[in-house]
């Protein structure tokens, strides 16, 4: 078929024309919309507390202190974004500190027992992150049963065969490279690890803007029926959603185990549930749809951040570990309520 | 005003309500009499959803006296019109489907008092009375969900009259029923007029209309047309002319075959898992074939075995004269393809929560996607903006949500979607639902044109006049199994006679329908 639409120059065409080129660009490049972002409202935050950290406690700002800010908002920004792609689908996934974890013990036993070069070791490492992730997708796939469950299920299932396997012994002999980059300085505050997070962040959201598949990752989201019908393979971008998000969490398994020299089965807590709040904290307080389809890559990486910022600052003032997670809580119930108010006031000015 | 004899019930005076940078409402009247039933006519986006969302109290008036009964009537809510007798009968259901039928029906008074425990023997005794009243054949103690949707629209119907309505609202209630469900409906409309209910009636369709209504007003941009005036006297053409200001085009098509052209889609002895059986069917190059049937005949659920989403279990599907397997919608889009227009636009058509750029795009993104360049907004842009602008879609721009966009302005869009991913077949299924006259003129203007540039054509719809207007040829299911076909000469009432009797199953073949129409 091949509508001829190029010579249909009505009157009526002609009006069109002008009328949509005149209105096309205001609309996304509004002050008003960049200033009630999400993005926008995270930075004016991340300033507002550096601010005030810097001022209680002159010793936030030191070197050391911003680096080790930097290397442990790296690893959280990462446990973030794995769980981002899989919210993305209108899912989630409980197991990334289990196959975090996993991913992680095996790169170290790939080294400490076979004794293979670190880049090998960590491919195998991802890999394993990968095909947890996609036996999470298929299952729920397959079963059309909701990820939560699923992946409640699975959270369980990967722990206790990594610790039956591992029995739950550390890995220690782990290649000096490898756990040299996680104590590298640059200029002395930056850590190389931050680096690999901004490259992971720039590669999610070149996937999210610039390629198919991305797009239908967030089209599957957003409507599933309406996705299938209009010719895509929503099983297989949920699955790979899935894998993806596998990978992703052993990338921030093996960041953990470059930063402490070993790879520890309880590096995330039992069952990695350790890593829980940080992977909902980060895409939730950055505007991604909790039910699904629309995502903020900058957002989760600035979330993340911020939770980072305020658990470093909180502790660095003395404040109680046990008080700083009931001021995270609070963070998170307060940043959905402030979402709230912001999206009905934009749908209300029909801004989105 | 000119009727005065019965009691005016519900009245409405220069309401105006803006929204920013919109009038939606500019100085509307309407008058609501005793044992009658009122029309409420006018395009979308002409303030009809407006002036109902503020009767029903969703939205408060800017300027403007209601009033109900003689006093004044300023709902500051819905439960509060609820309550002060404004009952509702939405397009989008509103009933719980789990819950049974009298749980449904009394669900306003059972949450006034979530405590006490519910005495369910009387509670289906109660229920039991508004069903007869309604001449509902159903179990009280039934869950809805089991109930057709008919069934359903009347349940709706009896829990609003259950609230001691006075005024009884209801909202393109046909939009999904057959003509004979529609007929019942329409007969306990007119017993519940005969009982001095007062009706307002929304629809699109104006033959509906025609039959049952006594009083219409007509919205135009926010404005009266014209205010409670007696229908009788209005012909269609009048009607239409005070809601679009000026007359409906009637196309003057002529019949057209297209028999002879080569065959794109033929379907030998299908049998699905979905149940239908010895389906043969045939799609010519440039042809539009109509597939008639009654809701539940089958007609979706083939179009989508077609398509690959449900499995075809027997028999051959031939595209070009080759057999093929279909395998999944994606195969069906990106190798064969072949589009669907779905009937269900909100949850299977288009992507709300999406701009319309990123809706118009979907099938052509892996098209577009090349492995060194970046898909950017601008490539899809070019490719498909074409197709935007050829249907007119009215938006302010590309990146606008999908959500915000009026029903005709959607529908456009999830065609425009197939044009710009230029399918070979287009399988359109109920494309005027809910959408005006003049899109729904333009529509099929549009799918005309699309026939003569050689796209095959698979029409579904339920809407005769429509069909009649369109196919070439007519195909008529019931019970998932294919009835017979005629090929269309577009005289009315013969066609509709001979599809009728092909639904009935009365023994009467194509060869002898068609002379008889011509």
């Amino acid at each position: 078929m091949a509508i001829d639409v190029r010579h249909n120059q009505s009157d009526a065409f002609k009006d069109m024309m002008a009328n949509t080129s005149q209105q096309d660009a205001p609309p996304r490049f509004s002050i008003t919309r960049i200033l009630l972002s999400n993005e926008f409202g995270l930075l004016v935050l991340i300033v507002l507390f550096a601010t005030i950290f810097a001022t209680i406690s002159p010793a936030f700002l030191s070197k050391f202190s911003l680096y080790a800010l930097g290397r442990t908002a790296a690893v959280n920004i990462m446990i973030g974004f794995s769980m981002m792609v899989v919210i993305i689908t209108g899912g989630l996934n409980l197991s990334v500190g289990a196959i975090g974890v996993s991913a992680a013990m095996f790169s170290g036993l790939l080294m400490e027992s076979f004794g293979m070069p670190w880049p090998l070791a960590v491919a195998g490492g991802l890999a394993v992150g990968a095909a947890l992730g996609a036996i999470n997708g298929i299952i729920i796939v397959r079963t059309g049963l909701h990820s939560f469950i699923i992946t409640l299920a699975t959270m369980s299932i990967f722990f206790g065969i990594m610790i039956f396997l591992t029995h739950a012994e550390s890995y220690r002999g782990i290649s000096p490279v490898f756990t040299g980059f996680g104590r590298m300085k640059l200029f002395s505050i930056i850590s190389p690890l931050l680096l690999v997070t901004i490259v992971v962040a720039l590669g999610l959201s070149v996937l999210f803007r610039f390629t198919a598949l991305g797009r239908e990752f967030l089209a599957t989201g957003a409507n599933e029926r309406a996705a299938e019908l209009s010719g895509i393979r929503v099983q297989r971008m949920i699955t790979y959603c899935h894998m993806l998000s596998g990978v992703l969490a052993g990338v921030a398994g093996l960041m953990l185990v470059s930063r402490t020299g070993a790879a520890i089965p309880s590096m995330a807590g039992q069952l990695g549930q350790d890593w829980l709040l940080p992977a909902f904290l980060g895409p939730v307080l950055g505007g991604t749809l909790l039910t699904g389809g629309r995502v903020s890559v900058l957002g989760t990486l600035l979330g993340s951040f911020l939770v980072t910022m305020l658990t470093t600052g909180l502790l660095l003032m003395q404040v109680g570990a046990f008080w700083v997670q009931t001021y995270l809580g609070l963070l998170l119930l307060f940043a959905v309520l402030v979402d709230l108010v912001r999206r009905s006031y934009l749908q209300r000015r029909k801004l989105i | 005003m000119s009727d005065t004899i019965s009691k005016t019930v519900f009245h409405a005076d220069n309401i105006t309500k803006t929204f920013p940078g919109v009038v939606a409402l500019d100085e509307a009247r309407i008058t609501l009499l005793e044992g009658s039933i009122h029309a409420l006519l006018g395009e979308n986006g002409a303030g009809k959803s407006t002036l109902i969302k503020v009767i029903t109290g969703v939205h408060q008036p800017d300027s403007g006296i209601m009033t109900l009964n003689g006093q004044v009537f300023e709902p500051h809510s819905t439960r509060d019109a609820i309550a002060k007798g404004v009952g509702v009968v939405h397009q989008e259901r509103n009933l719980i489907p789990r819950f049974s039928i009298a749980e449904n029906i009394f669900l306003e008074k059972l949450s006034a008092h979530p405590m006490r425990p519910i005495n369910y023997r009387q509670l289906f005794r109660d229920a039991r009375k508004w069903l007869d009243l309604l001449g509902i054949d159903a179990d009280p103690s039934l869950p809805v969900s089991r109930l057709s949707v008919a069934k359903t629209q009347l349940v709706e119907i009896a829990k609003a009259l259950s609230l001691n309505s006075k005024i009884l609202l209801l909202d393109e209630p046909t939009a999904s029923l057959t003509s004979h469900e529609t007929d019942t409906l329409f007969a306990i409309l007119r017993r519940l007029k005969s009982d001095g209910v007062s009706l307002m009636f929304v629809s699109h369709k104006l033959e509906e209309v025609q039959e049952i209504c006594d009083q219409v007003t007509v919205l135009r941009d926010g404005r009266n047309a014209c205010e409670s005036r007696p229908l009788a006297g209005l012909d269609r053409q009048a009607v239409v002319r005070l809601m679009i200001g000026r007359n409906e085009q009637i196309p003057d098509w002529s019949a057209r075959d297209r028999s002879g052209e080569e065959t794109v889609l033929e379907l030998k002895n299908v049998a699905t898992s979905l149940g239908h059986k010895g389906i043969d069917l045939s799609l010519h190059k440039g042809e539009i074939a109509g597939l008639y049937g009654l809701v539940g005949a089958g007609r979706s659920e083939l179009a989508k075995a077609i398509l690959g989403k449900y499995a075809i279990t027997d028999g051959s599907v031939l595209l070009h004269g080759k057999k093929v397997e279909i395998k999944s919608v994606a195969d069906a889009v990106g190798k064969y393809r072949i589009g669907y227009v779905s009937e269900d636009r909100k949850s299977e058509g288009l992507i709300l929560l999406h701009s319309v750029l990123e809706n118009v795009g979907v099938p052509v993104w892996r098209r577009l996607a090349n492995l060194f360049a970046p898909l950017t907004n601008r490539a899809i842009r070019e490719h498909t903006e074409p197709y935007i602008r050829k249907l007119e879609v009215r938006t302010p721009s590309l990146d606008q949500n999908m959500g915000n966009l009026s029903g005709g302005n959607q529908q456009k869009v999830s065609v425009a979607k197939w044009l710009a991913a230029e399918v070979q077949i287009l399988i359109i299924d109920e494309p005027s639902v809910g959408i005006d006259i003049k899109t729904k003129a333009y529509l099929h203007e549009l799918i005309r044109e699309l026939s003569d540039q050689g796209t095959a054509i698979l029409l579904i719809t339920s809407d005769m006049p429509e069909m009649i207007a369109l196919a070439d040829r007519i195909i008529v299911m019931n019970d998932y199994q294919v009835r017979g076909e005629i090929s269309n000469t577009r005289v009315y009432d013969t066609m509709s006679q001979g599809i009728m009797n092909l639904i009935q199953g009365e023994d009467m073949s194509a060869e002898e329908a068609a002379p008889a129409a011509s």
